[in-house]
Protein backbone atom coordinates (compact mmCIF):
# COMPACT_ATOMS: atom_id res chain seq x y z
CA UNK A 1 0.00 0.00 0.00
CA UNK A 2 1.28 3.40 -1.15
CA UNK A 3 0.49 6.46 -0.02
CA UNK A 4 1.57 10.28 -0.62
CA UNK A 5 0.84 13.56 0.94
CA UNK A 6 1.61 17.37 0.36
CA UNK A 7 2.37 19.22 3.47
CA UNK A 8 3.42 22.78 2.87
CA UNK A 9 5.58 23.87 6.09
CA UNK A 10 4.20 26.81 7.58
CA UNK A 11 6.96 29.63 6.30
CA UNK A 12 8.67 26.77 4.91
CA UNK A 13 8.70 24.71 2.04
CA UNK A 14 6.80 22.30 0.71
CA UNK A 15 7.29 18.64 1.61
CA UNK A 16 5.95 15.54 -0.66
CA UNK A 17 6.06 12.67 0.76
CA UNK A 18 5.55 8.87 0.00
CA UNK A 19 5.28 5.99 2.04
CA UNK A 20 4.71 2.30 0.77
CA UNK A 21 4.24 -0.39 3.77
CA UNK A 22 3.28 -3.69 3.96
CA UNK A 23 2.49 -6.13 6.73
CA UNK A 24 3.16 -3.12 9.02
CA UNK A 25 6.30 -2.77 7.81
CA UNK A 26 8.02 0.37 5.65
CA UNK A 27 9.10 -0.77 2.45
CA UNK A 28 9.94 2.62 1.48
CA UNK A 29 9.70 6.20 2.72
CA UNK A 30 10.51 9.06 0.43
CA UNK A 31 10.42 12.71 1.23
CA UNK A 32 10.58 15.15 -1.72
CA UNK A 33 10.47 18.95 -2.00
CA UNK A 34 11.65 22.02 -2.80
CA UNK A 35 14.18 22.17 0.85
CA UNK A 36 17.48 21.95 1.05
CA UNK A 37 19.37 19.53 3.09
CA UNK A 38 23.40 19.89 4.13
CA UNK A 39 25.17 17.52 3.37
CA UNK A 40 22.32 15.66 0.46
CA UNK A 41 23.65 12.44 1.27
CA UNK A 42 23.00 12.64 5.02
CA UNK A 43 19.39 13.44 4.30
CA UNK A 44 19.65 10.34 1.87
CA UNK A 45 20.68 8.28 4.26
CA UNK A 46 18.72 8.87 6.97
CA UNK A 47 15.74 8.43 4.23
CA UNK A 48 17.06 5.01 3.27
CA UNK A 49 17.40 3.82 7.17
CA UNK A 50 13.71 4.42 7.69
CA UNK A 51 13.29 1.39 5.26
CA UNK A 52 12.35 -2.05 7.77
CA UNK A 53 10.75 0.29 10.20
CA UNK A 54 7.52 -0.87 11.96
CA UNK A 55 5.18 1.83 10.33
CA UNK A 56 4.25 2.75 13.63
CA UNK A 57 7.16 4.37 14.63
CA UNK A 58 8.01 5.73 11.49
CA UNK A 59 7.07 9.19 13.16
CA UNK A 60 9.60 9.05 16.16
CA UNK A 61 11.91 7.00 13.96
CA UNK A 62 12.29 9.81 11.58
CA UNK A 63 12.24 12.99 14.13
CA UNK A 64 15.44 11.23 15.33
CA UNK A 65 16.93 10.35 12.04
CA UNK A 66 16.84 13.68 10.48
CA UNK A 67 18.17 15.80 13.51
CA UNK A 68 21.35 13.28 13.70
CA UNK A 69 24.39 15.59 12.65
CA UNK A 70 25.90 16.92 10.48
CA UNK A 71 22.88 17.04 8.83
CA UNK A 72 20.90 20.24 8.94
CA UNK A 73 17.60 20.95 6.39
CA UNK A 74 16.25 24.39 5.38
CA UNK A 75 12.84 25.19 5.00
CA UNK A 76 11.69 22.33 6.61
CA UNK A 77 12.71 20.99 10.02
CA UNK A 78 12.95 16.90 11.28
CA UNK A 79 9.51 17.58 13.58
CA UNK A 80 7.78 18.90 10.21
CA UNK A 81 9.33 15.53 8.23
CA UNK A 82 8.60 13.48 10.81
CA UNK A 83 4.86 14.74 11.38
CA UNK A 84 4.43 14.36 7.78
CA UNK A 85 5.36 10.83 7.50
CA UNK A 86 3.41 10.24 10.28
CA UNK A 87 0.22 11.19 8.85
CA UNK A 88 0.93 9.62 5.57
CA UNK A 89 1.72 6.70 7.05
CA UNK A 90 -1.46 6.75 9.55
CA UNK A 91 -3.17 6.98 6.05
CA UNK A 92 -1.95 3.42 5.05
CA UNK A 93 -3.05 1.74 7.46
CA UNK A 94 -6.45 4.08 7.57
CA UNK A 95 -7.13 1.30 4.70
CA UNK B 1 42.32 37.65 -2.61
CA UNK B 2 41.43 36.78 -6.68
CA UNK B 3 38.55 35.22 -8.01
CA UNK B 4 38.44 33.90 -11.47
CA UNK B 5 35.69 35.46 -13.51
CA UNK B 6 34.21 33.72 -16.70
CA UNK B 7 31.93 35.24 -18.89
CA UNK B 8 30.40 32.36 -20.93
CA UNK B 9 29.10 34.02 -23.64
CA UNK B 10 26.92 32.39 -25.63
CA UNK B 11 23.91 30.51 -24.31
CA UNK B 12 23.96 26.75 -23.48
CA UNK B 13 22.07 23.83 -22.38
CA UNK B 14 21.11 23.08 -19.44
CA UNK B 15 22.91 19.69 -19.32
CA UNK B 16 26.11 21.84 -20.20
CA UNK B 17 25.52 24.16 -17.61
CA UNK B 18 24.99 22.02 -14.83
CA UNK B 19 27.95 20.18 -16.07
CA UNK B 20 30.38 22.96 -16.47
CA UNK B 21 29.28 24.19 -12.56
CA UNK B 22 29.94 20.77 -11.56
CA UNK B 23 33.22 20.75 -13.31
CA UNK B 24 34.15 23.89 -11.75
CA UNK B 25 33.05 22.45 -8.50
CA UNK B 26 35.89 19.48 -9.22
CA UNK B 27 38.79 21.60 -10.69
CA UNK B 28 38.51 23.85 -7.82
CA UNK B 29 38.29 20.86 -5.12
CA UNK B 30 41.38 19.41 -6.52
CA UNK B 31 43.18 23.29 -6.44
CA UNK B 32 43.67 22.76 -10.15
CA UNK B 33 41.43 25.77 -10.75
CA UNK B 34 40.97 29.09 -8.26
CA UNK B 35 37.59 29.69 -6.66
CA UNK B 36 35.30 31.05 -9.34
CA UNK B 37 32.41 33.13 -10.60
CA UNK B 38 30.83 32.60 -13.47
CA UNK B 39 28.12 33.88 -15.61
CA UNK B 40 26.01 32.44 -17.99
CA UNK B 41 22.25 31.64 -19.63
CA UNK B 42 20.05 28.98 -21.01
CA UNK B 43 19.19 28.09 -24.95
CA UNK B 44 17.42 26.06 -25.11
CA UNK B 45 15.27 27.12 -22.28
CA UNK B 46 15.39 24.67 -20.07
CA UNK B 47 13.19 23.72 -16.40
CA UNK B 48 15.59 22.97 -13.59
CA UNK B 49 14.48 21.26 -10.20
CA UNK B 50 15.95 20.70 -6.68
CA UNK B 51 18.13 17.94 -6.10
CA UNK B 52 15.32 16.35 -3.63
CA UNK B 53 12.30 16.57 -6.21
CA UNK B 54 11.04 14.29 -8.32
CA UNK B 55 11.61 15.82 -12.09
CA UNK B 56 8.53 13.64 -12.95
CA UNK B 57 5.99 14.50 -10.66
CA UNK B 58 7.41 18.70 -10.75
CA UNK B 59 7.74 18.85 -14.96
CA UNK B 60 5.34 17.84 -17.47
CA UNK B 61 8.57 16.23 -19.76
CA UNK B 62 6.16 15.95 -22.76
CA UNK B 63 4.94 19.32 -22.79
CA UNK B 64 8.78 20.93 -22.53
CA UNK B 65 9.84 18.01 -25.81
CA UNK B 66 7.05 19.56 -27.76
CA UNK B 67 7.91 23.17 -26.95
CA UNK B 68 12.28 22.40 -26.82
CA UNK B 69 12.47 22.95 -23.21
CA UNK B 70 15.34 20.79 -21.32
CA UNK B 71 14.48 19.65 -17.91
CA UNK B 72 17.32 18.83 -15.83
CA UNK B 73 17.60 18.11 -11.78
CA UNK B 74 20.27 20.06 -10.33
CA UNK B 75 23.20 19.23 -7.68
CA UNK B 76 21.29 21.87 -5.13
CA UNK B 77 18.44 21.42 -3.20
CA UNK B 78 15.59 24.12 -3.83
CA UNK B 79 12.27 24.23 -6.22
CA UNK B 80 11.37 24.13 -9.60
CA UNK B 81 12.80 26.78 -11.88
CA UNK B 82 11.82 28.20 -15.66
CA UNK B 83 15.16 29.29 -16.94
CA UNK B 84 14.99 31.55 -20.33
CA UNK B 85 15.01 35.51 -19.54
CA UNK B 86 17.50 35.50 -17.24
CA UNK B 87 21.11 35.96 -16.51
CA UNK B 88 22.23 32.71 -14.04
CA UNK B 89 25.56 33.14 -11.67
CA UNK B 90 27.80 30.31 -10.09
CA UNK B 91 30.08 30.35 -7.91
CA UNK B 92 32.42 27.83 -6.51
CA UNK B 93 35.19 28.66 -3.24
CA UNK B 94 37.11 25.99 -0.96
CA UNK B 95 34.93 26.15 2.69
CA UNK B 96 36.21 28.47 5.13
CA UNK B 97 36.65 31.04 2.28
CA UNK B 98 34.93 34.38 3.09
CA UNK B 99 32.08 33.59 0.95
CA UNK B 100 32.12 30.13 2.18
CA UNK B 101 31.50 30.01 6.26
CA UNK B 102 30.34 27.47 8.26
CA UNK B 103 26.85 29.08 8.59
CA UNK B 104 25.45 28.59 6.01
CA UNK B 105 22.75 31.17 6.03
CA UNK B 106 25.58 34.09 6.43
CA UNK B 107 26.95 32.33 2.93
CA UNK B 108 23.63 33.03 1.35
CA UNK B 109 24.01 36.39 2.18
CA UNK B 110 27.47 37.31 1.70
CA UNK B 111 27.12 35.84 -1.52
CA UNK B 112 23.89 37.66 -2.66
CA UNK B 113 25.32 40.94 -1.10
CA UNK B 114 26.83 41.23 -4.76
CA UNK B 115 23.30 40.61 -6.19
CA UNK B 116 21.91 43.43 -4.44
CA UNK B 117 24.73 45.71 -4.79
CA UNK B 118 24.37 44.95 -8.97
CA UNK B 119 20.77 45.92 -8.58
CA UNK B 120 21.55 48.72 -7.35
CA UNK B 121 23.47 49.44 -9.89
CA UNK B 122 21.17 49.80 -11.91
CA UNK B 123 18.89 51.64 -9.97
CA UNK B 124 16.91 49.22 -8.25
CA UNK B 125 16.77 48.87 -4.26
CA UNK B 126 16.62 45.57 -3.57
CA UNK B 127 17.24 43.13 -0.18
CA UNK B 128 18.45 39.52 0.75
CA UNK B 129 15.53 37.52 2.12
CA UNK B 130 16.42 34.73 3.89
CA UNK B 131 16.26 31.29 3.17
CA UNK B 132 17.59 31.93 -0.79
CA UNK B 133 16.08 35.06 -2.13
CA UNK B 134 16.76 38.37 -3.26
CA UNK B 135 13.59 40.43 -3.49
CA UNK B 136 12.63 44.27 -4.83
CA UNK B 137 9.68 46.20 -4.31
CA UNK B 138 8.15 43.32 -1.65
CA UNK B 139 8.56 40.79 -4.17
CA UNK B 140 11.54 37.73 -5.51
CA UNK B 141 13.82 38.79 -8.18
CA UNK B 142 16.01 36.30 -7.67
CA UNK B 143 16.54 33.00 -6.26
CA UNK B 144 19.82 30.75 -5.38
CA UNK B 145 20.12 27.27 -4.34
CA UNK B 146 23.66 26.36 -2.69
CA UNK B 147 25.37 22.82 -2.39
CA UNK B 148 28.41 21.87 0.04
CA UNK B 149 30.52 18.98 -1.78
CA UNK B 150 34.10 18.01 -2.13
CA UNK B 151 35.16 20.48 0.63
CA UNK B 152 33.46 23.76 -1.73
CA UNK B 153 30.73 25.21 -1.96
CA UNK B 154 28.78 25.62 -4.56
CA UNK B 155 25.95 28.44 -4.87
CA UNK B 156 24.05 29.53 -8.56
CA UNK B 157 21.60 31.63 -8.64
CA UNK B 158 19.19 33.85 -11.49
CA UNK B 159 18.33 37.15 -11.71
CA UNK B 160 14.80 37.15 -13.75
CA UNK B 161 14.87 39.47 -16.61
CA UNK B 162 11.48 39.48 -17.43
CA UNK B 163 8.80 36.59 -16.17
CA UNK B 164 5.88 35.12 -18.17
CA UNK B 165 3.89 32.82 -16.17
CA UNK B 166 1.48 31.33 -18.20
CA UNK B 167 4.33 29.82 -20.36
CA UNK B 168 6.57 28.39 -16.81
CA UNK B 169 3.14 26.62 -15.77
CA UNK B 170 2.32 25.43 -19.25
CA UNK B 171 5.84 23.27 -18.90
CA UNK B 172 5.11 22.02 -14.81
CA UNK B 173 2.57 19.76 -13.58
CA UNK B 174 -0.05 21.26 -11.34
CA UNK B 175 -2.50 19.15 -9.11
CA UNK B 176 -5.19 20.14 -10.58
CA UNK B 177 -5.92 21.95 -14.11
CA UNK B 178 -8.42 24.06 -12.66
CA UNK B 179 -5.98 25.49 -10.26
CA UNK B 180 -3.76 26.62 -12.89
CA UNK B 181 -4.62 30.04 -13.32
CA UNK B 182 -4.38 30.84 -8.83
CA UNK B 183 -0.61 29.65 -9.42
CA UNK B 184 -0.29 31.91 -12.12
CA UNK B 185 -1.66 34.67 -10.12
CA UNK B 186 0.37 33.72 -7.08
CA UNK B 187 3.47 33.88 -9.21
CA UNK B 188 2.62 37.28 -10.39
CA UNK B 189 1.98 38.52 -7.19
CA UNK B 190 5.05 37.25 -5.67
CA UNK B 191 7.54 37.50 -8.73
CA UNK B 192 8.99 40.29 -10.12
CA UNK B 193 11.55 41.09 -13.13
CA UNK B 194 14.11 43.62 -14.00
CA UNK B 195 11.66 44.86 -16.94
CA UNK B 196 8.71 45.48 -14.60
CA UNK B 197 10.93 47.21 -11.93
CA UNK B 198 13.03 49.33 -14.76
CA UNK B 199 9.87 49.77 -16.84
CA UNK B 200 11.73 48.69 -20.22
CA UNK B 201 14.21 45.43 -21.11
CA UNK B 202 16.94 44.96 -19.80
CA UNK B 203 19.49 42.99 -21.99
CA UNK B 204 21.57 40.26 -21.46
CA UNK B 205 24.53 42.12 -21.25
CA UNK B 206 24.00 45.08 -19.48
CA UNK B 207 22.88 43.35 -16.84
CA UNK B 208 25.89 40.68 -17.37
CA UNK B 209 28.36 44.07 -16.59
CA UNK B 210 26.13 45.15 -13.55
CA UNK B 211 26.41 41.95 -11.68
CA UNK B 212 30.15 42.09 -12.58
CA UNK B 213 30.01 45.09 -11.25
CA UNK B 214 28.08 44.61 -7.98
CA UNK B 215 30.17 41.30 -6.72
CA UNK B 216 33.62 43.05 -7.36
CA UNK B 217 32.33 46.13 -5.64
CA UNK B 218 30.30 44.12 -2.69
CA UNK B 219 32.96 41.75 -2.47
CA UNK B 220 35.78 44.33 -2.68
CA UNK B 221 34.74 46.38 -0.11
CA UNK B 222 34.23 43.61 2.62
CA UNK B 223 36.30 40.73 1.90
CA UNK B 224 39.11 42.05 -0.27
CA UNK B 225 38.42 39.83 -3.24
CA UNK B 226 39.42 41.10 -7.14
CA UNK B 227 37.61 39.66 -10.16
CA UNK B 228 40.26 38.52 -12.88
CA UNK B 229 38.70 37.48 -16.28
CA UNK B 230 39.62 33.89 -17.20
CA UNK B 231 38.37 31.11 -19.43
CA UNK B 232 37.40 27.76 -18.40
CA UNK B 233 40.45 25.55 -18.90
CA UNK B 234 40.31 22.82 -21.72
CA UNK B 235 40.32 20.10 -18.44
CA UNK B 236 37.40 21.41 -16.64
CA UNK B 237 35.46 22.09 -20.44
CA UNK B 238 35.74 18.45 -21.37
CA UNK B 239 34.98 17.16 -18.39
CA UNK B 240 31.63 19.09 -18.39
CA UNK B 241 30.45 17.65 -21.35
CA UNK B 242 31.02 14.18 -20.17
CA UNK B 243 28.80 15.04 -16.99
CA UNK B 244 26.26 16.55 -19.12
CA UNK B 245 26.31 13.55 -21.61
CA UNK B 246 26.90 11.15 -18.60
CA UNK B 247 24.87 12.62 -15.78
CA UNK B 248 22.61 15.67 -16.57
CA UNK B 249 21.51 14.18 -19.87
CA UNK B 250 20.46 11.11 -18.03
CA UNK B 251 17.11 9.65 -17.21
CA UNK B 252 19.17 7.50 -14.09
CA UNK B 253 20.08 11.09 -12.44
CA UNK B 254 17.11 13.51 -13.89
CA UNK B 255 14.92 10.69 -12.36
CA UNK B 256 16.25 9.44 -9.52
CA UNK B 257 13.64 10.87 -6.83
Amino acid sequence: MISRLDYKVPGGKLLRVEVEVESGVVLRALVRGDFFAHPEECFEAAEGELAGLPVDRLAEAALSLFSRPPLSIFGASAADIALALGRTAHETQAH
Amino acid sequence: MKLRLIDSGPASSGPINMGIDEAILGSVSSRRSPPTLRLYRWAPPCVTVGYFQSLEAEVDIEACRSFGVDAVRRLTGGGAVFHDAEITYSLVVPLGHELAPADILESYRRICAGLVRGLALLGIEASFEPINDVAAGGKKVSGNAQTRRQGCLLQHGTVLLDLDPERMFSLLRVPAEKLKGRLIEDVKARVTSMRALLGRELPYDEAADALRRGFAEAWGASYGIELENAALSEAEAGRASALAAERFASKEWNCRR
